[in-house]
């Protein structure tokens, strides 16, 4: 919201706090200050009297202007747009710029410049201009700016206090705040007269519980006086005609929207009554609304006027020919404004007020002064009575204040009469008071102060929270199931950053089919989908985090990257809306950084990431069973267990998606179970003694069908009963597809059997005892042949 | 025979200088000292030397001895000193070296643990609630009416299921009241939040929040300012003006905005918004007494305060990154930034 402190001024004497000041005094009463529009202290006009070309520069001029002193001045100019008796702005030197740039007096080409010719977006009067900013001729040399351009503050007001919408409700404030006399003139004494009357019929009384009209005739419509433009202009609305003009105004000052009809348009009495369905509804700006039985509408025998509390009709609005008006004024309620407001996606400066909630006391006094308004300015003669239907609810009433729970929650002692001072300078009414409590009457704007709380925060805000000590309430935080998470993912977090992985985050919603196309085992029915999204774009939250990290792995593959070392940790959500935590990995490209050593490194495989796993999770091993069938993403999967349970899988993604990316190795991706981990690290490690006796090993190769996986000779060896062989380690593959040195459907694999003996040192003849039972039960379990 | 040995020991040592390498070297100890070595023979040649010249000869067969192993001892470790040089002889010091990849974790992650770590210190715990939530988590027991601006379909994303994408962490909050035995409860949640928005420069439709919620018998508004003061200043500098600007949020009473006051040279000192944070409205409490169907929340006996603030917003304001998105782009170039 706008507000003009030129318009303030007038209803409460601020001329000695300066805009910083009262923009302190705003946002400490809880009023944001988005901007202040103002031009800097010093900045007066001036007229040219002369000009001529710079003797030493092309492009500059040089000025003499009069600036109201009795002292000419010299200025050197850049701009262009001016002529000789032109009123400009002058900065005169010692103008302090927001920028924080101050003008001196200093030669510009050996002429001598007193000073700085502006333009409206150097004065901060608009986003961008071009050359100086001209003044009406007739401005005194020697005004300052600030008085044709006062300062407009530019306010959010929290949806809590709708009495702060209005110049009137911001002066309350302030003279609150600083203790000054509120200057508001009385309500000017229009009403004579209410009547209950059947031209009014209210058949919606929840939807709007007061109603007033006025008949107001003999009007004469035309511009409105330069007092009221200037103050309309101030605050950003565009005057209109008189009528139209002090219904803005009147709300700008006090927070009431009114309306005026064109009499002569009208056909028969008002109801305000709910639209029918589908009936429609042209507005004045010029769009026709289809509306709902929910809205409410002004409507007269031929239908509606006015979408209640929101805007005009086009056709029964004011025009330069209406002699005859009907003033609006009335409470509509505010979940139907703010519904309607929503709905039909249509706002305006009236429905903004009735949806946080208006005065109820305010809506015949704005009337009043609206119709006083338009007998000055309009020539108006206004009927003896005012319509009414319905009644003003009443929305507030009574409140205790409980002043030991006060200072209890505020943390300090603050003096009940202190209490008193502030809730009394906030116009409430004390009722009666007992040792440490005391009943306030709350004023009919104030709809926001209902609970003792409610009295609270105004003393913590008026008093200021800068007066509150700050104190420390420690206490012993015991780790819950969430730290313990915590910790371990950042103990998985910096064992990656050690194998080179980056951490991403990504976006988690996504297009349905990015979804089914690159998350494994995932169906269109395992979608969890928004009812609303914004964009096809981002209709359905990630079963996985796979499509994160290939939009990474595609984005860093076209900046020209080698190497891709990506995680990333994370929910992830599937039908019926459930929940789940994944660690991805993401790798592929260079072993190494390309250096002199090795300026082409070896490109990661699938054995790469099973080793980074391996070596960040806390099992030094991992039991992998490859898919026949590998899911949409992957060329190559298998899922990873752990002493028979899933921790997740591993794959290769699609060689089609890797060279679409224009990536020139193997993408390689494993996603774990966040919740399995946890488990996995819950184990007990306890403490293993330490070998005393030495091992001894034997090699073993063997031949064996190349069909067969290495995991079913290692299952062999790691689960055989023999009491002395502790370990089985593939040291080496060989495979012939030439079927020279073997043939081509076999393989030979090597293997370092290690055999130990926790109490003794073992003989030779025991180690080959032992060896020739395992390698005998080799023989007969699997079809290999020992070389 | 002094003399005899005299000249082997000359023509020894001229032997062990001349050795070339190692292998010559050896092979002097074998023709020097071994079974066939002149010294060996001149040593078994002692029974004929005459009683009264034994002692001097003897001494001179040892001292001769001594040279000789001295001497072959010496060149040895010339040799190796001369072979040790030799293998590092021309390595230029100045190239560069093998490297290896060097990860880290997100900006955002960094935010967040640099926060968690803080608030721990300050004896908060961790605390987590689901994503998808119920509109009773999201607004009502936060004291958002089904009226309210805030809750519709224009800003929130949901669900056929009537369920939404949660607006703001401050649901932990309300799980958080609903499962714990007794008080004080002294919890963070940092998190994902939605809103239905269109991503540019400065939005996104997902944003990290981490909440704080205190409750106990006698929080005052003096704790939450001690807190957060301690909290922002760990972040931004101990010596940070810290202030708390009254708001309004449904869900706190009385509600302030904090702001930090950045100062960059060579700019004037500006306020920046940083958190949310009030004492909890008693209407949330009464919600919850209503849910536990216990008082542990009555709103006459307990009072709490409640904090929250954008991980993204603290990420861009202390790494001067002008652009929400490249938070969320993931480009190496940008992420190893923060390592």
């Amino acid at each position: 919201m706008k507000v003009s402190l030129k318009w303030l001024n007038d209803l409460v004497d601020l001329a000695d706090l300066s805009t910083r000041e009262i923009d302190d005094l705003l946002t400490f009463a809880g009023i944001e200050v988005e901007g202040i529009q103002s031009v800097p202290q010093g900045v007066v006009a001036a007229i040219i009297t002369s000009s001529e070309k710079h003797s030493n520069a092309d492009k500059l001029s040089v000025c003499q202007v009069d600036d109201g002193s009795g002292t000419p001045k010299q200025i050197v100019c850049g701009a262009k747009n001016y002529a000789v008796n032109d009123v400009v702005p002058l900065a005169a030197p010692g103008t302090a710029f927001p920028s924080g740039f101050e003008i001196v007096e200093r030669k510009m080409r050996g002429q001598i410049s007193q000073g700085m010719l502006c333009s409206a977006a150097e004065l901060g009067l608009a986003e961008e201009s071009d050359g100086l900013l001209i003044l009406p001729d007739t401005t005194v040399p020697g005004t300052p700016l600030s008085q044709i351009y006062p300062p407009i503050f530019d306010l959010e007001i929290t949806p809590n206090r709708p009495d702060l919408l209005s110049h009137r409700g911001i002066a309350r404030e302030l003279a609150t705040l600083t203790d000054r006399p509120l200057l508001i003139p009385k309500t000017p004494e229009i009403i004579t007269q209410i009547a209950t009357n059947a031209e009014i019929t209210v058949s919606a009384p929840h939807h709007a519980p007061f109603y007033s009209a006025r008949h107001i005739n003999h009007v004469k419509v035309g511009p409105s006086p330069e007092w009221l433009q200037e103050k309309l202009q101030a605050v950003g609305l565009r005057p209109i005609n008189n009528i139209v003009d002090i219904t803005n105004y009147v709300l700008m000052e006090t927070g009431q929207p009114l309306h005026a009809f064109d009499a002569s348009k009208l056909n028969g009495g008002f109801m305000v009554r709910i639209a029918t369905a589908h009936e429609k509804f042209l507005a004045l700006d010029g769009e026709e609304y289809s509306l709902r039985p929910e809205d409410v509408v002004v409507a007269d025998a031929n239908g509606a006027i006015a979408l209640g509390g929101i805007m005009g009709g086009e056709i029964s609005g004011v025009t330069e020919n209406t002699t005859s008006v009907i003033l609006e004024s009335a409470y509509f309620a505010p979940p139907v404004i703010r519904r309607t407001s929503r709905d039909l996606n249509l706002s305006s400066d009236s429905s903004y007020r009735f949806e946080r909630g208006v005065d109820p006391q305010g809506v015949l006094p704005a009337s009043a002064l609206a119709t006083q308004l338009i007998v000055d300015l309009a020539a108006g003669k206004p009927a003896d009575a005012i319509l009414t239907a319905g009644t003003l609810p009443i929305l507030t009433g009574s409140v205790q204040l409980d002043e030991d729970r006060a200072r209890s929650l505020l943390g300090i002692d603050i003096p009940a009469a202190e209490m008193h001072r502030i809730l009394a300078g906030l116009g409430l009414t004390l009722e009666n008071k007992s040792k440490t409590k005391s009943s306030w009457r709350i004023p009919s704007y104030r709809i926001d102060l209902q609970r003792h709380i409610d009295l609270v925060e105004e003393i913590a805000r008026v008093h200021g929270l800068d007066k509150i000590p700050a104190t420390t309430a420690a206490a012993f935080a015991p780790a819950s199931p969430d730290d313990i998470a915590f910790d371990r993912l950042n103990q998985l977090r910096s064992r990656l950053s050690g194998l080179g992985f980056l951490e991403t985050k990504t976006i988690k919603l996504l297009s349905s089919e990015e979804a089914v196309t690159t998350c494994p085992h995932t169906s269109t029915d395992d979608l969890v989908t928004v009812k609303n999204p914004l964009s096809e774009d981002h209709t359905t939250l990630r079963p996985s985090l796979i499509p994160g990290l290939l939009s990474a792995a595609e984005r860093n593959s076209h900046q020209g990257a080698t190497t891709l070392r990506f995680y990333e940790t994370g929910t992830v959500f599937r039908t019926p809306e459930s929940e789940k935590q994944l660690i991805t990995l993401l790798a592929g490209g260079d072993s190494q950084p390309s250096t002199w050593h090795e300026a082409r490194p070896r490109q990661l495989d699938i054995s790469d990431l099973r080793g980074f796993l391996e070596t960040i999770l806390p099992v030094s091993s991992l039991t992998l069973i490859p898919s026949h069938s590998p899911s949409s993403p992957f060329v190559l999967e298998a899922d990873i267990t752990i002493d028979k349970k899933s921790l997740g899988l591993i794959g290769q993604i699609q060689p089609a998606f890797t060279r679409k990316i224009d990536f020139q190795a193997p993408i390689l991706i494993a996603e774990l179970n966040a919740e399995s981990l946890w488990q996995l690290m819950n184990r007990a490690d306890t403490f293993e003694e330490l070998d005393r006796f030495p091992a001894v090993s034997r090699d073993v190769a063997m031949e064996l069908p190349a069909v067969i996986p290495n995991g079913d000779i290692q299952d062999f060896f790691d689960t055989q009963k023999e009491s002395l062989l502790v370990s089985a380690r593939l040291f080496d593959v060989f495979t012939d597809p030439a079927g020279e040195k073997l043939p081509a459907h076999k393989k030979s694999l090597a293997y370092s059997l290690t055999y130990r003996d926790k109490t003794k040192t073992l003989t030779t003849s025991e180690v080959d005892d032992a060896h020739g039972r395992i390698l005998a039960a080799l023989k007969q379990e699997l079809p290999v042949q020992i070389r | 025979m002094l003399d005899e040995l005299a000249q082997i020991q000359s023509d020894a040592l001229a032997d062990i200088e001349a050795a070339p390498d190692n292998a010559a070297l050896e092979q002097c100890r074998t023709s020097l000292l071994g079974k066939k070595a002149p010294l060996t023979a001149a040593g078994a040649g002692m029974k004929s030397v005459p009683k009264d010249q034994k002692a001097a000869v003897g001494q001179k067969l040892n001292q001769v001895r001594r040279s000789i192993t001295t001497a072959l001892e010496e060149k040895l470790a010339t040799l190796r000193a001369d072979a040790d040089a030799r293998a590092v002889e021309g390595i230029d010091l100045t190239l560069p070296g093998r490297t290896a990849f060097r990860g880290n974790t997100h900006p955002l992650t960094q935010i967040t643990d640099l926060l968690v770590h803080t608030l721990r210190r300050m004896g908060f715990s961790l605390a987590s609630g689901p994503e998808i939530e119920t509109e009773f988590h999201c607004f009502d027991a936060l004291n958002t009416p089904a009226d309210h601006p805030a809750r519709n379909e224009k800003d929130t994303f949901f669900f056929n299921s009537g369920h939404l994408l949660r607006t703001h962490t401050s649901t932990v909050q309300i799980r958080a009241m609903e499962s714990v035995k007794t008080l004080p409860l002294r919890v963070i949640a940092p998190g994902s939040a939605f809103r239905r928005d269109e991503i540019d420069a400065t939005h996104l439709n997902q944003f990290t929040q981490i909440e704080g919620l205190y409750v106990d018998e006698t929080v005052t508004l003096g704790d939450l300012k001690g807190t957060l003061e301690f909290l922002l200043q760990s972040i931004f500098g101990h010596d940070t003006p810290v202030r708390f600007r009254p708001h309004f949020f449904p869900f706190t009473e009385p509600s302030f905005e904090v702001d930090v006051q950045l100062r960059i040279k060579g700019k004037q000192p500006k306020w920046i918004e940083i958190a949310g944070c009030g004492m909890v409205d008693p209407n949330v409490f009464a919600s919850i007494c209503e849910q536990r169907s216990d008082d542990l929340f009555h709103p006459d006996k307990v009072t709490g305060y409640a904090f929250g603030m954008g991980v993204e917003r603290l990420a861009m304001i202390l790494w001067s990154i002008p652009d929400i998105r490249l938070l969320i782009e993931n480009d190496a170039r940008f992420l190893t930034q923060f390592g």
